[in-house]
């Protein structure tokens, strides 16, 4: 009984603590989930799981194998969106910037941080998905990152070959001109979309042991307090 | 006994070149706007097949492999290791019980009747002829050259029954009309399975710039041109003769789609969203296969047609 008071302390704090959304913001993911839906036709699949808790959206591949894109339905061009994150051992996600509804993207790199990696698909790398992008590497993050909890992004882009900065836990950590636009088509807008990666292919057909392993069973990415801001 | 066989053979022998006489209808045809179809004959496939394999566990005391460049491609990134993202035996143990409840052996799909289908998808030459216009991103100035036989694209699935009415009316017909999804993948299977080897999809597939499982870490200049769509039947046809079912553009089917991975074994007839097969040259192994699923609009620039021509 003594314990039952710390106990609903303890969950207040939980839920209080987190950080807020950036002054001169706007909010972009509602409990609702309004606002986004799940590409119908990307190779990560179309059937992920997103469930809103505790003010966070979480991601899970369904069935094992079989990942997706949550996207916005609105199309951005230059902003600059916010984000937090906590992303579980064992996964790879992203976010994808100017994304396409097949999922052609600038991409900022989520995977677990790999302390002993400075490799080029570890957190915050700018990566390019089915867009021939010019990659780039962020600054050594383990000062400043924080293992198995929320870290922040702050992603600011802008212009038709776009300037991508990043800021992890409020410090810019990649800033990167971009030699030309990579999108197909001449577009230069797309979605904001968060990446469930698939790992498993419907029959078995596992060409890499790297995509057998990038999603453990079972496991999920959190996202809250995302926003943007446009910028002309 | 042997003489029951000796007439029953003489029978089968007498009525077989009878049958294939007044039966046999052509095994191509060409109709007025130059499209060529090709006789996709009977039969049976099994639909929704589902059994995703586990990673296989290293063996002891060897670092897991890291990924293999597909050929022709350098300076593969790196891959990011730390022990924590590795699999313990208990996330093996994990995977392996998620996948028995998982999985499925779907359900059997019987095409009853013969249909010609068009050999190649339907290509912007073909649809300015029946239409009087051409739709289509990927032309003028965003290709260099004539892009006539390049396949059709942003099109809607009204726009795609607009067409094949219009071509019925061309020729006094009620014969066209756009492919089931399970004919469109019976034909895309071509007798093989849903699920296709990433080696045959290369070798059929019509790609596009980074996709197919190539490394967005290639070298780019600022002369890269960014991916288009291309001339159809530039790859190896299937092995029932018909080309870029994988790649190339998205191709509308009849069906609506249903939100799941897979069809029904009975799929509804109306519905908003519509099936799309087939990948598209923005695609990848993991999704130009005959089995994929998808629902529209893709990206538009990437989304055609191929459409079948009932046999008579």
């Amino acid at each position: 009984m003594r314990k039952l008071p710390a106990l609903a302390a303890a969950l207040l704090m939980t839920t209080t603590v987190q950080a807020q959304v950036p002054q001169g913001m706007t909010p972009l993911l509602h409990s609702d989930l309004s606002g986004w839906h799940w590409s119908l036709s990307t190779h990560h699949g179309s059937t992920g799981k997103a469930v809103f808790e505790n003010g966070a959206l979480y991601l899970s591949q369904a069935p094992y194998g079989q990942g997706g894109l949550f996207m916005t339905d609105k199309r951005y061009k230059n902003f600059e969106l916010y984000l937090e994150t906590d992303i579980s051992w064992g996964l790879n996600s992203g976010v994808f910037l100017r994304s396409t509804e097949t999922g052609g993207a600038y991409q900022i790199e989520l995977v677990a941080l790999a302390s002993d990696s400075p490799a080029m698909t570890a957190v915050g790398s700018l990566i390019g998905e089915g867009v021939a992008v010019q990659t780039a590497r962020p600054s050594d993050l383990r000062p400043i990152w924080k293992d198995g909890g929320w870290n922040s992004f702050r992603i600011r882009m802008t212009g038709d070959a776009p300037k991508v900065t990043l800021w992890v836990n409020g410090q810019q950590v990649l800033e990167s001109q971009q030699p030309r636009n990579a999108k197909i088509a001449g577009e230069t807008a797309g979605s904001i979309a968060l990446q469930l990666h698939w790992n498993a292919t419907y029959e078995p057909q596992i060409a890499r042991a790297s995509e057998g392993r990038s999603w453990k069973a079972g496991a999920r990415i959190g996202f809250r307090n995302v926003a943007i801001k446009e910028l002309p | 006994m042997r003489n029951l066989l000796a007439v029953l053979a003489a029978s089968i022998c007498a009525i077989a070149p009878a049958a294939a006489q007044v039966a046999a209808p052509p095994q191509s045809i060409t109709n007025s706007v130059g499209m060529t179809f090709v006789l996709i004959q009977p039969g049976a496939m099994q639909v929704g097949v589902f059994t995703p394999a586990c990673p296989t566990p290293p063996a002891p005391g060897t670092a897991p492999a890291g990924p293999t460049p597909p050929p022709g491609v350098a300076n593969p990134p790196p891959v990011p290791r730390d022990p924590r993202n590795e699999w313990s035996a208990a996330d093996y143990q994990a995977c392996a019980e998620i996948v028995a409840r998982e999985s499925s052996p779907g359900f059997r799909v019987e095409v009853a009747k013969p249909f010609y289908l068009g050999k190649y998808e339907v290509t912007q030459e073909q649809w300015r002829q029946v239409m009087g216009r051409n739709p289509s991103t990927f032309q003028g100035p965003l290709v260099n050259g004539d892009t006539s036989k390049f396949p059709v694209e942003s099109i809607e699935w009204a726009d795609a029954q607009a067409f094949v009415a219009a071509l019925n009316r061309r020729e006094k017909t009620t014969a066209y009309r756009l492919p089931t999804e399970f004919e469109w993948e019976y034909a895309c299977r071509a007798g093989g399975s849903g699920q296709q080897s990433w080696a045959d999809i290369r070798a059929t597939a019509v790609e596009g710039g980074t996709a197919f499982g190539r490394y967005g870490g290639e070298r780019v200049t600022p002369e890269t041109p960014a991916p288009t769509t291309r001339q159809v039947g530039t790859k190896p046809a299937n092995a029932w003769g018909l080309h870029d079912m994988l790649g190339g553009v998205w191709e509308w089917v009849q069906d609506p789609y249903n939100g799941k991975m897979f069809a029904d074994p009975s799929p509804a007839r109306d519905g908003q969203v519509r099936v799309l097969k087939g990948g598209s040259f923005t695609s990848d192994v993991k999704n130009a296969i005959c089995a994929t699923h998808a629902g529209g609009p893709a990206n538009g620039w990437d989304v055609g047609l191929r459409i079948l021509k009932e046999a008579p």
